[in-house]
């Protein structure tokens, strides 16, 4: 039992670490701008997937960038905090890339494969590039593609979720060491982490503008807990090496 | 490793994956996966009952992530040294044919169970609907497979990429990233216009219209394997174009460069994709012009 | 939805009892010298994947706005970093036959947690919600203990450690057991779903897992018993998978069909 103790002793600065991870996860689930099924049918703004899909591909395509710079980084040294920065910028420029790619290609498909220039239904003008907007809402959908804000949204919701990603696996990679222990964890933190918010925005959110953001406290309380749950409990398993 | 080995190595994991997500695009397409297939199931409950394949697998990035991660067990065990050290290729073969039969399974029991859970709306289980499409989905949740496995072997390999996560773990995330890609991209086109086809071009789907799919070719000299014909026109390449994207950027700026500047370079990549978004936002605004059908006052 | 045919207290005890019952058994048995029984955990497992399925479907008869796959993928998720205390947990207390036990109760409380979570704090207000999702993360656990006590033969956390979650087979018992949970209800979806129906299937995507695992657990443990765990999966999937068909005949009526055109009236 005092293993245990021990253990939350010594590793607190971990959980705190899992907590901003999940925290930076959830927020970044309320950027990625998805319409659900309807996208799908050109039928809403936004990618024409599920949240919490989106959110794990792009955030565990950075994991898988983070998990490879810190093998390199620790070759040399166990990975500090200057390190670890670096190890979660990497993440988050990954996670950045899949789901702009994502984007840019959803964006041909619209254009190019529907005939329909992307637009936002929730605002007026894009608050961005100060374009109309509602004149370019096909009738009866609720718009259709990603406009620029969407864009850009999208863009800071994959950093936020790489980096949330990457920071559990840093947080894990510490406490117990396995790659194999810290990745199969980060990918179960970042699922818990990606589910509640898309409960709270109920499958769909356009992105910053949209007033559903404003929703975002919840989730945050929300996914504190939760992480907090995971944090405890994950960085009281050591490495096999540990025992 | 040779900085020339390192790029032919992140070239070859480009083209797996421009092939892989291909396939898994036709594979959705041919199979209704994912989203376009709440239109499916709504056609039924709308008055329209129809003889296109309706398959779900809980979405498409977990049962991507469900072949692929299966393709990698089943090679896994092949390879080591304790079962009969196979040679990767054929390992790999082995465990993506095991994969394309799971695929045959979950497709057959979701076109039951969905068809008959809708015997109220007149809706039949056509077994015809079920053979000529099963073996099409298998050969192509096989393709994609192979090639994720494939990519994954190669990342994980200590003698190539060497990657830190077991090699199942790696197939698992590129499996659900190869999903998220393919219902957010090649599916639109399928969504929006193959089921659809009878519609004019140029607009998404009406609310009016939902769960009026185009049905009647598809009750008599067409099937859903067409879908395959038709989305492989557009669809199916740029879902290729997309993950092949996603695996030959992410991998080649973190072999090319090392540390702070591979995140420079990440970054500079991300700002033109934003510019390049911009530029086609512009220019389809400007070539289609506003809905005619818009009475607002907001001037375009 | 029809009259269920089973009560969730039914399902729920079945479950857990079965699930716990034979993953003891296997983890006992197998390093005594009878690495033949390990298969027993993967029938635990089974049930242990029913109990989520019908967690999922009575939850999911409620929208839950994003679809029926996010919410087994919450509970897989809680129920990886449980499972995996519970086995470690044991190894640090020198008492390894405590892991199951204690990564269930902790995945109960916090799938109860979570439940509540959502329905207090982000207001999804699904009465069910709290039972269901405690039900889905119990379930959780017990499959993927299951299945890691299956192919490793031993309950110890350093052997599945180092058997499973580093050659990473983890990764399909993971997603397999996750569609176990989620895929029959979602293959079932519409208003002429039937329990016994949803049910028959999770058993057979149970199976298909246990198949998978049992292939994997030749390399884990040796060929034999790998080998009577892939044929008693297989064994269990084919009979559930035909009785599957037999109930799909039985719902879909008159509209079985080996082919013909649109239904009268659908032109």
């Amino acid at each position: 039992m005092t293993d245990i103790i021990t253990m939350l002793a010594t590793n607190w600065i971990s959980i705190i670490g899992i907590i901003i991870g999940g925290i930076c996860i959830a927020v970044g689930v309320h950027f990625v701008p998805v319409g659900g099924a309807p996208a799908a049918m050109a039928q809403a703004t936004g990618i024409g997937t599920g949240t919490v899909q989106l959110a794990a591909g792009s955030g565990l395509t950075g994991l898988l960038a983070a998990g490879y710079m810190y093998m390199t980084l620790s070759a040399v040294d166990k990975p500090g905090i200057s390190e670890i920065v670096l190890i979660c910028a990497t993440g988050a420029v990954g996670a950045m890339i899949m789901i702009s790619v994502t984007m840019i290609v959803g964006n041909w498909v619209y254009i190019y494969g529907v005939g329909v220039p992307p637009a936002s239904a929730k605002v007026d003008y894009d608050p961005l590039t100060g374009d109309s907007q509602a004149p370019y809402v096909a009738a009866g959908t609720v718009g259709q593609g990603m406009p620029t804000v969407c864009f850009v949204s999208g863009a800071i919701g994959g950093l936020l979720g790489g980096l949330g990603g990457s920071l559990v696996y840093c947080m894990l990679m510490w406490v117990n060491g396995d790659p194999a222990i810290s990745s199969i964890f980060a990918i179960g933190v970042f699922l818990v982490n990606a589910v509640l918010p898309s409960y709270n925005i109920q499958g769909t959110i356009e992105g910053f503008h949209d007033p559903k953001f404003k929703r975002v406290p919840k989730a945050m309380l929300a996914c504190f807990i939760a992480s907090l749950l995971c944090g405890v409990i994950a960085v009281m398993i050591p490495g096999a090496g540990g025992f | 490793m040779e900085p020339a080995m390192g790029m032919g190595i992140v070239a070859l994991m480009g083209a797996a994956a421009t092939v892989a997500g291909c396939s898994e695009d036709l594979e959705s397409d041919i199979g209704s996966q994912s989203n376009p297939n709440s239109q499916v199931q709504l056609a039924a409950q709308v008055g329209y009952p129809h003889r296109i394949f309706n398959k779900a697998i809980s979405g498409e990035p977990p049962s991507n992530a469900m072949y692929c991660a299966v393709g990698a067990g089943v090679a896994m065990v092949l390879m080591s040294e304790s079962v009969m050290s196979a040679s990767p290729l054929i390992a790999i073969a082995i465990g993506a044919f095991v994969a394309a039969l799971l695929n045959g399974v979950f497709s057959t029991t979701s076109y039951m169970g969905r068809n008959a859970s809708q015997t109220r709306f007149n809706q039949y289980v056509y077994l015809d609907v079920l053979r000529n499409q099963i073996l099409s989905l298998m050969g192509h949740a096989y393709i994609t497979t192979f090639c994720i496995v494939l990519l994954s072997y190669v990342m994980w390999n200590q003698d190539l990429i060497g990657h830190p996560f077991p090699f199942p773990v790696i197939a698992l995330i590129w499996g659900l990233c190869v999903g998220a890609i393919g219902s957010s991209t090649g599916d639109v086109h399928y969504g929006a216009e193959r089921e659809f086809q009878d519609f004019k071009f140029g607009a998404g789907l009406n609310a009016a219209d939902s769960g009026n799919i185009t049905r009647y070719a598809e009750a008599g000299i067409r099937s859903s394997m067409d879908n395959a014909w038709f989305c492989s026109k557009f669809g199916g390449p740029v879902t290729g174009i997309a993950f092949g994207m996603t695996v030959f950027l992410d991998n080649w700026r973190s072999t090319a460069f090392g540390g702070w500047v591979s995140v420079a370079v990440g970054t500079a990549i991300v700002i033109l994709l934003i510019i390049y978004n911009r530029k086609i936002e512009t220019y389809a605004r400007n070539k289609y012009g506003p809905f005619p059908e818009y009475a607002g006052d907001i001037e375009a | 939805m029809s009259e269920p045919t089973e009560t969730a207290n039914q399902i729920d005890a079945k479950g857990i009892i079965i699930g716990l019952v034979g993953i003891y058994i296997a983890g006992i048995a197998a390093p005594a010298g009878m690495p033949y029984l390990a298969f027993l955990a993967g029938i635990g497992a089974l049930f242990a994947t029913k109990m989520g399925a019908d967690a999922v479907r009575r939850v999911c008869s409620y929208g839950i706005g994003t679809g029926v796959p996010s919410i087994g993928m919450l509970a897989l998720g809680m129920g990886i970093i449980a499972a995996m205390f519970g086995l470690a947990f044991g190894k640090m207390v020198h008492a390894p036959f405590i892991g199951p036990i204690v990564g269930l109760a902790l995945a109960l409380a916090i799938g109860f947690v979570v439940g509540s979570l959502a329905n207090k704090i982000i207001k999804l207000n699904i009465p069910v919600m709290e039972r269901c999702l405690t039900e889905i993360a119990g379930a959780g656990v017990l499959v993927l203990t299951g299945f890691s006590v299956m192919i490793a033969g031993s309950m110890d956390f350093v052997v599945i450690s180092e058997k499973v979650i580093t050659t990473g087979y983890i990764a399909p018992v993971f997603i397999l057991g996750a569609l176990g949970i989620l895929h029959p209800f979602n293959a079932s979806l519409g208003p002429d779903e039937t329990q016994d129906r949803t049910l028959i299937h999770a058993y057979s995507c149970g199976a298909i897992a246990m198949t998978i695992g049992g292939f994997c657990s030749i390399a884990a443990i040796g060929a034999v018993a790998g080998l009577i765990t892939t044929v008693v999966g297989l064994a269990i999937w084919y009979v559930t998978f035909m009785g599957f068909v037999k109930l799909v005949k039985r719902d879909a009526g008159a509209g079985y069909v080996g082919t013909g055109l649109l239904p009268p009236g659908a032109m």
